[in-house]
């Protein structure tokens, strides 16, 4: 038995280099569409200045961030001490369920799973997959699941955080059912917030900028969180587990107390919930670090996280190689070891039952 | 403990909820499936006035998107921010460690006592 892992990445970000790559994953029939549209219902965003991926972290062969499984070990996953890194696509690939033609969506689906497998899988025991399935068919989504689950190194489902309908309701059910089946989460990243098929980013409409879009996102994650719970996800699926990627922390205490508030005013609106909502949300519900809040006293943030039990249900992400991604040894220096530990590793490898830290790797050409 | 009569049976049985006010305390008389209850009329959330409730059924807890109607006319719903309780017990049915505050409450005859320490 090696040792525990001490850090695991849970929003770690694997791109195409060109999108032809996906080419010999999808049938040819597909073929057209994915070279002259490709995912363009749900790519373009607001202006932003800064860009949206690391400068730093185009690989040697000049290629796209993010796009080469060798440099990101070499570049992130090794310097850092990761051992494990959960891969999640990227927020477009993540966003299928939003394109306008949902064949072509899970054909996408099928092929970024075998894209993920035979590209960046079978390069490292450090990698662990995430699932692609296309929400807006959730027949097919469970055919997906059916077909990866027993892969040993896809350990959830993943989806975009942008969606027509709140993840609570009973049109996302089978979905969550063949997940809990096989013990996979099901995880949710932003991204696709106003685009594609989907609503504006908030009630009132679009925001003008960049800076105000990535502002707001957690309203979204707020809005899934309180459907999950409410619609009794929970009580249907017991053991199924929801993961919150880059939707933010600290509006969780607001969002618990109101919950459990309303419920003791409320409760036979939702008679299927059988304890206050906040403890649903302790039970099942995860979410990711990153973009970590940065209170002007770091303390704040911890105080934040007691009040929510949010150390039991944060796992620690660095969102490389996006703009905003977070370092893992800056990031977490708020935390008392305990709670830094928990948030690093421990919650993780429980939620993903990855228990034994990886034999170190050779990278190659490092 | 001294005991007041604080209303005639038959015009609880009528009304089956009304406000009494005994040595300075208001209480909210009930009357539910042939037995009389009493409680503090203050709801112990933010103290709304009991009395002015809904006695209503309710949805009782059941599976997800199932819906099992009961408790008919055994329920007391707050009429501020709507917490139910039962009013055989007292209870918050969200939250059960809530309780209204209870009193002694007896028949004798057609009048209805409440015994109190004062």
């Amino acid at each position: 038995m090696g040792r525990e892992p001490k850090l695991i990445d849970c929003d770690v970000h694997n791109s195409f280099n060109d999108i032809s790559e996906l080419l010999p994953f999808l049938p040819k029939v597909w073929h057209q569409q994915l070279l002259e549209h490709g995912f363009t219902d749900v790519i373009n965003k607001a202006f932003s200045p800064v860009g949206l991926v690391r400068r730093d972290a185009v690989p040697p062969n000049g290629g796209r961030p993010a796009s080469d499984p060798q440099f990101m070990l070499e570049h992130h996953i090794e310097p850092n001490g990761i051992d494990y890194a959960i891969l999640t696509g990227t927020p477009y690939m993540n966003a299928l369920s939003l394109l306008y033609d949902p064949d072509y969506a899970n054909a996408l689906a099928s092929a970024l799973n075998e894209w993920m497998v035979e590209k960046w899988l079978k390069v490292s025991p450090k990698f662990k997959g995430s699932i692609h399935v296309n929400f807006s068919d959730p027949q097919a989504a469970v055919k997906e699941i059916e077909r990866w689950a027993g892969h040993p190194d896809m350990v959830q489902v993943i989806m975009c955080s942008s969606a027509k309908i709140p993840f609570g309701q009973r049109h996302y059910h089978p979905i969550y059912e063949a997940a809990e089946h096989h013990g996979l989460p099901v995880a949710v990243h932003p991204g696709a917030e106003g685009l594609g098929q989907s609503y504006p980013p908030t009630p009132s409409g679009y925001p003008t900028r960049f800076m105000e879009w990535e502002n707001i996102l957690p309203l979204n994650f707020m809005g899934h969180v309180n459907s999950l719970v409410c619609e009794g996800v929970f009580e249907k699926f017991p053991k199924f587990k929801f993961v919150a990627i880059e939707g933010g922390v600290s509006w969780l205490p607001h969002l618990m107390w109101r919950m459990d508030k309303n419920y003791k005013a409320l409760r036979d609106s939702a008679p299927w919930l059988k304890r206050l909502p906040s403890e649903y949300i302790k039970d099942h519900i995860y979410l990711t670090t990153q973009p970590i809040e940065e209170p002007p006293n770091p303390e704040y943030l911890v105080q934040i996280y007691k009040m929510c039990g949010a150390e039991d249900i944060v796992m620690f992400s660095s969102d490389y190689a996006h703009w905003d991604n977070d370092d893992p040894k800056m990031a977490l220096t708020p935390f008392p070891k305990e709670m830094r530990e928990k948030i690093a590793a421990k919650n993780a490898m429980k939620l993903y039952g990855l228990y034994e830290a990886p034999e170190q790797t050779e990278v190659s050409g490092a | 403990m001294n005991r007041y009569k604080v209303a005639a049976l038959k015009e609880l049985q009528e009304k089956r909820c009304m406000k009494v006010n005994v040595s300075g305390i208001d209480i909210a008389l009930f009357y539910v499936d042939g037995k009389c209850y009493a409680y503090n009329d203050r709801c112990p959330h933010e103290a709304a006035p009991m009395h002015k409730g809904v006695v209503c059924g309710t949805r009782l807890p059941a599976g997800t998107y199932e819906y099992v109607y009961g408790m008919e006319d055994q329920v007391v719903r707050c009429p501020w921010h709507g917490w139910e309780f039962d009013i055989k017990t007292g209870k918050h049915l969200a939250n059960t460690d809530v309780k209204l505050r209870s009193y002694r409450v007896e028949e004798d005859g057609e009048d209805v006592y409440v015994l109190l320490n004062r």
